[in-house]
Parts: structure tokens; C-alpha cells; sequence
């Protein structure tokens, strides 16, 4: 009897679908039954009981009353809010000048803007945290210049704003160049003709990016900026080694994606029913966030119209 | 309107040269044509005249002003590029009103001007559309029309009509003649396609490997083509180039496979004897050959072969070997029917025989009307002449 044999298509996607299934449903399925039930310090065995929205129950009335962890949420809202204008804008502006500059010292120009990204995340914040310690190197620049008369902590003593700059600043400078990358080519990809018809016509370089770069592009602006901002909701790779060295103060450098690893993980709480309640919120908020940008940036208009060959 | 002139003008990319010390002149209010095959340059060189490129030597005027340094929007050209390069995320009202909305002008007159140029061009109905919602004919109408509605000083049409089927061709072949007769704009139309170049245009530069080749008049061009590459080159098919021997008996007289023979009067037979030529190519319009089953009386006729005939409704076009395997082209009556293997006669009359040296390629009647040296610099009035043979 011949083996039953899946159909090529499913035979296709079950390598992918398998990956999914193992590393992004599964995880998503036990952090939700995690976030129902009481389990804190890795007992297992409490996942077989049932305590319903208690957590989220904890959760919000953590969020209302622990100035803490209410800081967490305002240095969320802060720093993607913060983080997405520099990587989007940056990375347009960016995009912008690699393509005015002529080509070969154009692909110098973007390599450069790219090193953040291809450097280790603890050489990187390794590399910041001598720059902003209070004898590092910030400090030594405005001293020299009698800026300020004495060393100033910024992460730790300049409250909200010295630690928030800090985290903008550093993950704006590893996210930039992503922006920079997709814009710098859907330049590229519009034709020649079109610039030179718009030159002819009598444009300058305003008019060229405003009335036919940024235009022609939306579609990559709309890309950029969801994906950019699931990925700042999600990250702290950057953010816990500037806070685990205490580059900027705790609670101002915790993003909520942070609070949820710090509450499941970190050595003081353990307490990974909570995080499972954060986790899971902070999922909903994000995709709620990426459909009301999505709506707000026209999507659907984009998808509805389809404006010939480009 | 301006005249527009090139002097001593070249374009380097890199290393190569894309036009080499180009002279000419575009007179003003006539329709010139710039005419090449594929990657002579003639794009180039429009794009020189647009101020899209700048050139690596020499002067660009209009009107005797250097434009050679300004930027595109500042020399007051209209172009429409061979794809049209219509902004896909606007409108056709947009598209037309892009250069009026640039230079700021008031709402007001941008619209009573693109209304104007749309209903001049028949597409005033179309306003509202996107261009992916246009046919390739309607597209390149608000190509037109945008690059009329600024009222230009100059307007440069780069291949428009390529991208056309061959009906809309004929049809907006015609109306861009009689459109460029009304506004009186100074025109230069490239293209590869010299039957557009002969229609339309008052003056023909043609164009090969990034230098001029001749400049004249449709009737110039076609007649007296002033080298091989022009004689070769121009004309549906082009004109027959066949090696022939030359004699001297004393007088100097040509030779051709088959039996022709042709002994040119004056002055022609002096300059062949100055030249001291051993061959020469003799070139003769495939319209021009009488063919028949006799040689005929005052012609010169050589017995050939006939190789191939195709059908092509009007007429006949015949393919002829000579005996030295030389192939000869004969357009025909359709009602002549020759058959492949027949013997027949090849006749030209004397008068419509070119002859060119096959090492210069020039043709021998110009060479003493402009020495073989010097590229050709536009016909023109008789002063420029003078002034560009003082140059040298």
C-alpha cells in the first residue's frame, strides 16, 4: 500500500509552519495560560491551578498604584514614541542625503550608519556607558567647553529626561539605519525619467521630495513605522545592559517589554504568572497600536488603489 | 522662441565618449530632427540641450546666451521622455499643472492654462484619471501637454511616438506636425526611425557613434547622403552600396559586377581622378532601379540574379545577387513577378548613382564642398557656413 503523502504545497510550508508553531504559538499559548494561573519561582506544578484574571487584577492595580511601575509605563509610551520619530525621520533624512551624495561615497555613508547595528549588543553599550558614566567622556566635552562646573550623572540624577534621551539616543542609533536602508532604495526603485521629468518641470530639491520622493514612497513609510514600532515594543536588549550597569536609573530605563523579563526572570520578584499577564498585555497593545497605525496611515487606500508600474 | 546652438560640444561618461565635438544649429520656430540608431548619442545630446546632463566641453546657446552651466529649470524646455515619465501618484490635472504649481503660480490661472493645452490635445476629458488608467496614446498626449503648458522656449521630444502602436503613431505623427506649424515653437524630435524624421522635420541631423553625420534637409538626407553610414542608413530599405572597380580609359569610369558601367561627367570624373581611387562604392536607391529582362539605353545595367521576392502589397521588393555574389535591392511593381533563379537586368539611370571613397566613406561629389577633415557643422544660412570654415 502506497504511503499517504502530503500535497507539495503543505509539504512547503510545514517547515515553516512547524517553526512557527514550536517557537511563536506554542510560547504565546503557555504565557496566556501562565498569566491564569498562581505560578511564581518556577513551581511548575502551579500551573494546574486556576486563579482566573488575577493577575491582571494585580496588574492594573500595580500599574494605578506603584509609582514604579507607572514610570515603566510612561518610559514605554516615551520611548517608542521618542525611538520611532528618530528611526523614522532619521531614517529618511538619512536616506535622503545617501542618496544625493554621489554613489561611491554613498555606500561608505550607509555603512557607517549601519555599524550600530552589526555591533554586538554589549560592545555597544559598553561603548555608551563610557560616554555617559558620570567620568566618561560626555562629561569630559562639557567640562572642557565650561558647559558645567562639576561631572553630572545624566542616567541616574537628571529625572525623567537625562535616562530617557539616553535609551532614545541609543536604540534611535542601532534602529536608524533600518529606515534607512528601505527608504534609501525605494528611491532608487523610482525611475530616472521621473526625476529628471520633475527637474525639467522645473522642480527644486523641496519639491522633489515632497511633491515625488516622499509621495511615490508612502507605501515604505507605512512599512517602516509598524514594523519599527512592534519591534520598539518588544525590544530591551539595549535597555537592559544600560540599566544592568546602571547607566540610567532603573525605572526610567525599563520599557515595559523589560519589566515583563525583570518580573519573570530577574533575581528579586520571579514572579512569572505577572509577567505572563504583562506579556500578554503588552502583545494586545501591540497589535491594537499596528492596526490603528496601519488605519491611520491609509493602508487599506494603499492596498485598495494600485497605481501602475512601480 | 530660440534658436538653439551647439558649439564644439562634447559628453564624456567615464571613458567613453557619448557625443564628440557636435556643431549644430536649430533654427529657430522649425522642427528638427536629431535622427541615430540606438545608442548614437542622440539622447545624450537631447538631454545636453535640456541641461539633464552637462557638458564635458563646448557651449550650448540659445538664442547666443550660454546656457551651458544652467540647470534644467532654468532654460524654459519642455521635454517628453520616450516613456512618458507621467508622475504615477497624481492625476492628469496634476501632472499638467506640475510645472505651473512649482513656479507657484494662483490657482486661477494654473487651471484656465491646463484647461487650454488639455482641449488643445483632446484630453480634457480625462482630467480626472490616473495615467495607469490611460492608453499609451492618451499618455503621451498629457506628456505633450505638460511639457506645452509652461509655454516653452524650446521643446525637445525624446522617441515619443516608439512606444506606440503603428495606427496612433500616424495619426499623432500628423498632429504634432501641424501642432509644432501653429505654436511655432522651436522642436527637436529624436528618433531612431527615419520616416518620423522624414515626415515631420524641416532639418536632419543624423547622428552615429556620438558624432554628426550630416545635417540637412529631409530632401538633402535622402538624395545626397553624405557618407556610406547616411546612404546606408537612411531610406526603406536603404540604399544599395556595391563595390565597383574603377577604370581609366583615359577618362575615369566605374565598373560594377554584371556588366554596368558608368563614366561620370564633370565635374564628378575630375575630382575621381584627382582622388586617384582604384574602387569606389557605388550607391543607388533600391526605387531608383528599373528592372527589366533588356538593359535599357542610357542606363547603367548590370545582369543579375534575382534571389528573393517579397510581397508587400504596394509594391514588390526584390532581392538581386550580381554575379559577384554582391546582393542588389529593386522595389517593383507588384504587378512584376519575378521568379528566384531568373537573369534580369539591373537598371539605374546615371543620375541617381552615388559614389563614395571606401576609405573615408565620404561621398565624392562633397568632398571638395567640405573638406573631408572637419565634421560637418549645420547648413544653415550661408554666413555660418562661412564663419565655421574661418574657423579652421
Amino acid at each position: 500500500m502506497p504511503r499517504p503523502r502530503l500535497p507539495p504545497p503543505a509539504l512547503f510550508l510545514s517547515l515553516a509552519a512547524f517553526l512557527v508553531l514550536v517557537f511563536y504559538m506554542v510560547p504565546l499559548i503557555l504565557t496566556l495560560w501562565a498569566s491564569l494561573t498562581p505560578v511564581r519561582n518556577w513551581d511548575i506544578a502551579q500551573l494546574r491551578q486556576f486563579v482566573g484574571a488575577e493577575n491582571y487584577r494585580r496588574l492594573f492595580h500595580l500599574i494605578r498604584f506603584d509609582p514604579d511601575v507607572s514610570t515603566v509605563v510612561k518610559t514605554t509610551i516615551v520611548f517608542v514614541a521618542g525611538t520611532l520619530t528618530v528611526n523614522v525621520l532619521g531614517g529618511l533624512l538619512l536616506a535622503l542625503a545617501a542618496f544625493i551624495i554621489e554613489e561611491r561615497a554613498s555606500l561608505g555613508f550607509r555603512l557607517l550608519w549601519f555599524l550600530p547595528r552589526m555591533t554586538p549588543v554589549a560592545v555597544f553599550g559598553l561603548l555608551w556607558y563610557y560616554f555617559f558614566y558620570p567620568q566618561g567622556t560626555l562629561n569630559a566635552i562639557l567640562l572642557k567647553l565650561h558647559l558645567i562646573s562639576h561631572p553630572v550623572n545624566w542616567g541616574q540624577d537628571v529625572l525623567p529626561w537625562g535616562p530617557w534621551s539616553i535609551i532614545i539616543f541609543v536604540n534611535g542609533l542601532v534602529g536608524v539605519s533600518y529606515g534607512m536602508i528601505i527608504f534609501y532604495s525605494a528611491f532608487k526603485a523610482i525611475p530616472k525619467d521621473i526625476y529628471r521629468a520633475a527637474l525639467v518641470d522645473g522642480a527644486r530639491l523641496r519639491d522633489l521630495v515632497f511633491r515625488i520622493m516622499l509621495p511615490l514612497t508612502r507605501w515604505h513609510l507605512i512599512f517602516v513605522t509598524v514594523w519599527q514600532l512592534l519591534s520598539l515594543l518588544t525590544t530591551y536588549a539595549h535597555l537592559f545592559v544600560l540599566v544592568e550597569w546602571g547607566v540610567v536609573e532603573k525605572w526610567h530605563g525599563m520599557t515595559w517589554a523589560l519589566y515583563v523579563f525583570e518580573t519573570a526572570f530577574g533575581s528579586a520578584v520571579n514572579d512569572q504568572a505577572l509577567a505572563s499577564a504583562a506579556a500578554t498585555l503588552l502583545v494586545v497593545v501591540g497589535i491594537g497600536l499596528g492596526l490603528l497605525t496601519l488605519r491611520l496611515m491609509g493602508f487599506e487606500r494603499e492596498l485598495g488603489a494600485i497605481r501602475g508600474e512601480l | 522662441m530660440v534658436e538653439v546652438e551647439l558649439r564644439g560640444v562634447w559628453k564624456r561618461f567615464g571613458d567613453f565618449v557619448a557625443v564628440k565635438n557636435v556643431n549644430l544649429r536649430f533654427p529657430d520656430g522649425k522642427f528638427s530632427s536629431i535622427l541615430g540608431p540606438s545608442g548614437s548619442g542622440k539622447t545624450t545630446l537631447l538631454y545636453l540641450i535640456a541641461g539633464i546632463y552637462k557638458p564635458s566641453r563646448g557651449e550650448i546657446l540659445f538664442d547666443g546666451e550660454d546656457v551651458s552651466r544652467l540647470p534644467p529649470n532654468k532654460r524654459n524646455v519642455g521635454l517628453v521622455f520616450q516613456n512618458y515619465a507621467l508622475y504615477p501618484h497624481m492625476t492628469v490635472f496634476e501632472n499638467i499643472a506640475f510645472p505651473l504649481t512649482i513656479k507657484g503660480l494662483p490657482r486661477g490661472e494654473i487651471e484656465e492654462r491646463v484647461h487650454s493645452v488639455a482641449r488643445m490635445l483632446h484630453i480634457d476629458e480625462l482630467l480626472d484619471r490616473y495615467p495607469h488608467q490611460l492608453s499609451g496614446g492618451q499618455q503621451q498626449r498629457v506628456a505633450l501637454a505638460r511639457a506645452l503648458v509652461k509655454e516653452p522656449a524650446v521643446l525637445l521630444l525624446d522617441e515619443p511616438l516608439s512606444n506606440l502602436d503603428a495606427l496612433v503613431r500616424l495619426e499623432i505623427r500628423g498632429e504634432l506636425k501641424r501642432l509644432q506649424r501653429r505654436l511655432g515653437i522651436t522642436t527637436i524630435y529624436v528618433t531612431h526611425d527615419q520616416s518620423e524624421a522624414l515626415a515631420m522635420a524641416d532639418l536632419i541631423a543624423v547622428i552615429h557613434r556620438g558624432e554628426i553625420q550630416q545635417v540637412g534637409s529631409p530632401e538633402d538626407v535622402y538624395r545626397r547622403p553624405r557618407n556610406l553610414f547616411v546612404a546606408g542608413f537612411i531610406g526603406m530599405p536603404p540604399a544599395n552600396l556595391v563595390k565597383a572597380a574603377v577604370t581609366r580609359t583615359p577618362t575615369p569610369c566605374v565598373v560594377i559586377a554584371g556588366g554596368g558601367e558608368y563614366c561620370p561627367g564633370e565635374p564628378l570624373a575630375s575630382k575621381l581622378e584627382a582622388l586617384g581611387l582604384e574602387a569606389v562604392v557605388a550607391a543607388f536607391r533600391p526605387e531608383d532601379v528599373v528592372l527589366g529582362e533588356h538593359p535599357m539605353e542610357d542606363y547603367v545595367s548590370m545582369e543579375a540574379e534575382v534571389y528573393v521576392v517579397e510581397t508587400l502589397g504596394r509594391e514588390n521588393l526584390v532581392t538581386l545577387r550580381l554575379p559577384d555574389g554582391q546582393a542588389v535591392k529593386a522595389i517593383t511593381s507588384p504587378l512584376l513577378n519575378p521568379r528566384p533563379g531568373d537573369k534580369m537586368y539591373v537598371n539605374v539611370e546615371p543620375s541617381k548613382i552615388l559614389l563614395y571613397d571606401p576609405d573615408t566613406e565620404l561621398n565624392i561629389e562633397a568632398i571638395e564642398a567640405a573638406p573631408a577633415a572637419r565634421p560637418v557643422s549645420l547648413a544653415g544660412s550661408p554666413e555660418r557656413r562661412r564663419a565655421a570654415q574661418e574657423e579652421d
